[in-house]
């Protein structure tokens, strides 16, 4: 499945990361000299006064609350209790207002152009006639779906809900690492991770004047009424799961009870003269907007894999019909392939004719044969990550690679080049964390960390305060993966004027 | 409400019920074996015998003791029936459809769950077995509290209601069954101490040993204990109480039908068999036959409310 739902909230942050730094990664909330960034003096003197085994106990009852609150992801391939918690730093990672303010004008700046791109893509595709996205490298891709051309969402809207990694580079810049524009997960835990804090931290909660993270579900359910394809005054949305053994499963559940909607399962579904039912108990009720976490492969049999059972056969047809929506629209995949990235500020710029805010890693195609040569000449500098795989499989990180390893790759790469492109390593930026190793008392100790922010396009953009801040708990560790130990922080994106503790 | 979630609530509540019932019924005899050894008639075997499991135990175990049926029907993890395994899957169904239900319902359950997760595999590593019953009431009861505290009157209530009252009313008539089939099988004990004992030690098992000293003062007889738990509707856990709160559900969950037509599901002969009869009349035409017949049309009912809410084609 997408691993932008199985594969977790949690990218793979090795694919840019080293810990055999070449400079020293910024550290988030203290400058070089080790003095508190402004924005973080309250919270770090807080912090520095408390005392670690307080810390310590507060850490414990965070997670303690995570499990009498049913907060848990499912993780494959665990025999015995295959409930996890996703483990959680009472440190939060500060942003302040202004810094705030360019991200999320460079993060609906972005997802505008992938809705365009997309819009184009699937209709007239001026971007491929025009030569500045090859055409085969869309149409090969294996996120590109033959059955989405031709349909029209709502206001062009394919992608209503996006998550856009980012990363912070050694200079403090945000970049964006890559998009998730079909399933995107983890935003339950930004939820949750506030009504902890607000538990633990209420006094300095309120004295930070943080952006509030609790109108989101309201804010989905609003964009996603929108996108309701014929007019009904109250559309009915509902919320699609592949079911329990899901490892978003949680969320799921937590957004159809934040929203008030019903959360269904393929069986519980019928398509009938091109529309869409749900079993009630009453009979058959009409849906007019599915929220679906389920990937395009598995959605509909009838177009897609036939074996599948996670969704309802006639849906495509249903979709085409013009009698339900689905979101994100089929098809949104293609958008965020590896290779595509690396066409992402051309999008921006073709389609708003403007600069990108948000600049992205340096990305290589190694289909282009003087860029192939550039990387094969420095492979051990480079992360290698195969185009068509996600959740960090076949990633290869120069600098750790073996010779042997390297020889491999290197191998792999001349035989098929376009299968993979290449980022520079990226020195991600580090935030105090609290550590807990056995043994020893409990310290605040710096540990690398990403951000997801999540933005939901409807006739305007929302763009949730802040997002899914991920650590990677282990000293020297770069994998946020939460079954490799990584974990979130709660995000706090501060009121303007607050900036200064 | 989605059929698939109308049948996962139904059955949560069955097994919470279930759970309940387990409970009591090992509790009562335990502490009844505190004080007297049981003569001749096995208390431990008789309980196999009212849960209907003599069988599965059999299975696993070569003898009925009381650690064995304690664990058997407390910690058991091989006992889909055990009180551990019903909570598991109450809890289970409820985590699948946490936005039909109060946080604070979610919440208590889940909290039972995490304990029970944490009990010991054998009752003896438990610190006081007495204490652990206690507890455990005390658990569900917070459980029933926060049902009736926190939700709406709605569909969701309903199958609830529906479920829990079902699983009440089967627990009721086969206690019943296994005190006048199995328990005292000789004739001359009839009226006498041990009698008036198991008696009490039943009512206790259903909660309503005080009700019964309030509706007949102190003469425990066997004909007043079957009226009482079969026929009177005012008591909690009795089977008339539990019919006439299914009959009223299920008329709640037709009414709301947005169409004048539709699905409606009746108690049937589940309200006939105990609006017609007397508990002389009952005792006199067999006992035990009435009581098969009760647990019958409880199952049937229950069938009946499946398919015309819950299966999915």
């Amino acid at each position: 499945m997408d691993a932008q739902e199985t594969g977790s909230v949690l990218p793979d942050l090795r694919a840019v990361a080293t810990d055999m730094p070449i400079v020293a990664p910024m550290n988030e909330m203290f400058d070089g000299a080790g003095h508190p960034r402004p924005e973080c003096s309250r919270v770090a003197s807080y912090l520095l006064t408390m005392e670690a085994r307080r810390l310590f106990e507060l850490g414990e009852r965070a997670h303690q609350m995570f499990q009498q609150m049913g907060v848990t992801f499912n993780h494959y391939g665990d025999a015995e209790g295959t409930e996890r918690i996703f483990p959680f730093d009472p440190v939060p990672r500060i942003i302040p207002a202004v810094v705030w303010e360019t991200i999320e004008a460079g993060l609906v700046q972005r997802v505008r152009a992938l809705n365009a791109f997309l819009a184009d893509i699937y209709g007239e595709g001026a971007i491929l006639h025009e030569g500045i996205v090859p055409r085969d490298l869309i149409i090969g891709s294996p996120q590109f779906r033959h059955a989405a051309a031709g349909i029209k969402p709502r206001d062009n809207l394919f992608v209503i809900v996006a998550g856009i990694d980012l990363v912070r580079d050694a200079d403090g810049r945000f970049l964006v690492l890559e998009d998730n524009l079909r399933t995107p997960s983890g935003v339950s835990y930004v939820l949750q991770n506030r009504v902890i804090m607000r538990r633990l931290f209420p006094e300095l909660l309120r004295a930070q004047q943080v952006r509030c993270v609790e109108n989101y579900p309201a804010d989905l359910l609003a964009v996603l009424k929108e996108t309701a394809p014929r007019d009904t005054r109250d559309p009915v949305v509902a919320v699609l799961t592949p079911g329990p053994y899901n490892s978003a499963f949680f969320e799921h559940v937590f957004l159809a009870q934040q929203m008030g909607i019903e959360l269904v399962e393929g069986r519980d579904l019928v398509c009938s003269g091109h529309q869409l039912f749900m079993k009630t108990i009453y009979g058959l009720r009409r849906i007019d907007v599915l929220y679906r976490r389920v990937d395009d492969d598995y959605l509909d049999p009838v177009t897609f894999r036939p074996d599948s059972l996670l969704g309802v056969a006639g849906l495509t047809a249903a979709i085409r019909a013009g009698n339900v929506a689905v979101a994100n629209a089929i098809g949104t995949g293609v958008a965020d392939d590896k290779a595509v990235f690396a066409y992402t500020p051309a999008m921006i710029r073709f389609y708003l004719g403007e600069e990108p805010l948000l600049p992205i890693v340096e990305t290589h195609l190694l289909r282009d044969p003087d860029e192939c040569a550039m990387v094969l000449r420095d492979l051990d500098r480079y992360v290698i990550k195969p185009t068509g795989a996600s959740g960090g499989y076949g990633v290869v990180i120069g600098p750790k690679a073996s010779a042997e390893e390297l020889a491999q790759l290197r191998a792999r790469i001349m035989r098929d080049p376009a299968a993979y492109i290449a980022q520079p390593v990226v020195q991600l930026s580090v935030h105090p964390t609290l550590t807990r190793s056995s043994g020893e008392p409990p310290r605040l100790e710096p540990r690398h960390v990403d951000l997801r922010p999540f933005v939901l396009m409807g006739q305007k953009p929302r763009v949730l305060a802040g997002g899914l801040t991920r650590v990677a708990l282990r000293e020297g560790s770069l994998i946020v993966n939460s079954s490799q130990g990584g974990g979130s922080k709660d995000t706090w994106v501060l009121e303007n004027g607050c900036s200064a503790g | 409400m989605l059929r698939r979630i109308a049948q996962q609530l139904f059955w949560a509540a069955r097994y919470l019920e279930r759970a309940q019932w387990r409970a009591r019924l090992v509790d009562v005899n335990y502490n009844l074996l505190l004080e007297v050894p049981p003569r001749d008639a096995d208390p431990w075997e008789a309980l196999l015998a009212i849960t209907g499991e003599a069988e599965s135990f059999g299975a696993h175990h070569s003898r009925a003791d009381e650690r064995s049926v304690v664990n058997f029907y407390t910690l058991d993890r091989a006992n889909p029936s055990s009180i551990r395994c019903c909570i598991e899957t109450a809890r289970g169904n409820l985590s699948s459809m946490r936005h039909q239900v109060p946080t604070e319902v979610w919440l208590e359950i889940n909290r039972l769950y995490l304990d029970a997760m944490s009990w010991p595999a054998d009752a003896l590593a438990l610190i006081s077995i007495p204490g652990f019953f206690t507890t455990l009431r005390e658990r569900f009861y917070a459980i029933g509290g926060v049902i009736q505290a926190t939700m709406p009157r709605d569909l969701a209530f309903d199958f609830i209601e529906t479920g829990t009252m079902l699983e009440c009313a089967d627990n009721v008539a086969r206690l019943l069954d296994v005190k006048y089939h199995y328990l005292l099988p000789r004739l001359e004990d009839v009226g006498g101490a041990d009698d008036n004992r198991q008696w009490a030690t039943l009512l206790r098992s259903a909660s309503s040993l005080e009700a019964f000293r309030q509706v007949y003062g102190n003469a425990m007889q066997a004909d007043r204990v079957v009226e009482l738990l079969l026929f009177n509707g005012d008591v909690p856990r009795t089977a008339r109480f539990c019919a006439d709160r299914i009959a009223s559900a299920l008329a709640r969950i037709a009414g709301r039908y947005p169409e004048s037509e539709g699905p409606d599901v009746e108690p049937g002969r589940l309200t006939t068999l105990l609006c017609g009869s007397s508990a002389a009349a009952v005792i006199h035409d067999g006992l035990h036959e009435y009581l098969l017949d009760f647990e019958r049309e409880c199952a049937a009912l229950s069938n009946r409310v499946a398919a015309a809410y819950m299966v999915i084609d």
